[in-house]
């Protein structure tokens, strides 16, 4: 066996108008199940899910915020240290997509992370299983056009409902942030190695 | 989880759940929602009779004996909104019946008047519907696509028409006209941000399957948004109101009741006083 077994913790920051379906992306993601139980996320929450990325276990701590723009001023104590940012929008809510700049600038603004032209982000549009796509309002042509107007940002359409694309989308999201955390070792060799758990689940691997 | 677990309350948090038909689960959702620990002691339990049988004849209220029954028994389902009215401090247990009565007399014709004062601005109040979708931009321009809803909510936020659209298409309709005040365009804006969380609180529940039922837990928040400028809206008082909404069934009722747990909770938090 290979003696790298390094164990990473990313984090990973969820940001969008609320009623996308933050949570329920992330509920999708970690526990495998969609509920329509979800009240709205109070100030913010997180779980996290580990997996086997190549050689390195790769535990991703994942930040589910309020949606409510009041709770933005929290933002700081939220976004500090994040790995990666996943913005959300609801392709059947204009607002929620007019809103990303907001979101996304915010988001660089609080987290203030040493090279902000890089910071990796991640776009999902959530919800298009609605009305078999007949109520949607954002086209992906659209929704694409944006990414690339913000350095190339890679894009999901998901349904956390019908588990559409949703682990595609965070297997991309932990690429990606890894990659980041990678060019962030080299400016600081000396930061601590992630928190260490003595257990080792198995699987978990997403892909 | 800590400091971090009292940001958030998820759904199972609030034990609503009892053999109170008011709390009655949907048929879909049972073994989705954590039953209460609470259970009906007898001797204990704070019942109607007892209840009935601790006011005095002019209907000064014993509250030690109340007190003590609750905090060794809960209170019987049937007589949950009254008592909480007591324990909230809406009434005084010292007041008489006739007190009481000319006092909540006052608040209903109070609660009218920030009703109608709200239904000028906004004609959704009181009209049995609510908000999901954004009524004014930031800037304080209406949104035409009035998306008072009334018949099927359950998709929150569907089709929203292009607020710069709209816009432009007002700014004709608007020429001459005053701008609005930004207390009100403050108030207009959470309008559809109250309505997206009433749709999804307590939903397991089959209360909320009623249309008039959802539009009375929002108004009873835009109302306190509106007259509380300074909390107006924040995410998680749905969770905070909807019980007092099921229990009490009159609208102004409910509405006091939120009021004054407001009045406490805020209280609680700066440490101030709690001012009668």
């Amino acid at each position: 066996m290979s003696i790298s077994r390094r164990r990473t913790l990313l984090k990973v920051v969820i940001l969008g108008d609320s009623g996308v379906g933050k949570t329920s992306l992330m509920n999708q993601y970690v526990h495998n199940k969609f509920s329509q139980q979800y009240k709205a996320t109070i100030g913010a929450d997180f779980v996290t899910k580990e997996i086997q990325m190549e050689d390195r276990l790769v535990t991703l701590q994942i930040w589910d915020t309020a949606g409510q723009e009041r709770f933005q001023s929290l933002g700081v104590a939220f976004y500090r240290g994040a790995d990666c940012c996943v913005l959300v929008y609801d392709v059947n809510v204009l607002k929620s997509f007019d809103t990303l700049d907001n979101w996304h600038d915010e988001f660089l603004k609080q987290a203030n992370p040493v090279d902000p032209s890089s910071f990796p982000f991640i776009l999902l549009g959530n919800k298009v299983d609605i009305d078999g796509g007949n109520s949607r309002v954002v086209s992906e042509k659209k929704a694409k056009e944006w990414c690339l107007s913000r350095g190339n940002i890679p894009y999901f359409e998901t349904s956390a409902k019908e588990a559409y694309n949703v682990d595609a989308a965070f297997l991309c999201v932990a690429k990606t942030a890894l990659a980041n955390e990678h060019d962030q070792d080299i400016y600081f060799q000396n930061i601590p190695e992630a928190v260490s758990e003595t257990e080792q689940r198995g699987g978990g691997c997403a892909c | 989880m800590g400091f971090g677990g009292c940001l958030n309350w998820k759904s199972e948090d609030l034990s609503l759940i009892d053999t109170n038909s008011s709390y009655a689960v949907k048929p879909e959702h049972i073994g989705d929602v954590r039953k209460t620990r609470f259970k009906l002691r007898p001797g204990r339990t704070l019942s109607q009779r007892k209840w009935q049988s601790a006011f005095s004849e002019d209907g000064h209220l014993d509250i030690g004996v109340v007190l003590s029954r609750i905090q060794r028994g809960g209170v019987h389902p049937s007589i949950r909104g009254v008592v909480w009215e007591f324990l909230l401090g809406c009434y005084d247990p010292n007041s008489t019946y006739e007190d009481r009565n000319r006092l909540r007399q006052r608040k209903m014709e109070q609660y009218g008047i920030w009703m109608a004062e709200c239904q000028r601005m906004e004609s959704t109040v009181g009209s049995g519907r609510y908000i999901i979708k954004p009524v004014i931009t930031e800037d304080g321009q209406p949104i035409q696509d009035l998306s008072s809803q009334g018949g099927n909510a359950s998709e929150p936020g569907e089709k929203t028409v292009s607020t710069t659209e709209n816009s432009q298409h007002f700014e004709e309709a608007l020429a001459g006209t005053p701008p609005l005040e930004k207390t009100e365009v403050n108030w207009k804006r959470t309008l559809h941000q109250i309505g997206l969380d009433v749709v999804r609180t307590d939903r397991a529940l089959v209360f909320y399957e009623s249309e008039a039922n959802l539009a009375k837990l929002w108004t009873v928040l835009a109302i306190y948004a509106w007259i509380d400028k300074e909390i107006g809206y924040c995410q998680g008082m749905s969770d905070l109101c909807s019980p007092l909404v099921i229990l009490l069934e009159d609208e102004a009722d409910a509405f006091w009741c939120f009021e004054r747990m407001m009045r406490r909770l805020v209280c609680i938090t700066s440490l101030c006083p709690i001012v009668d």
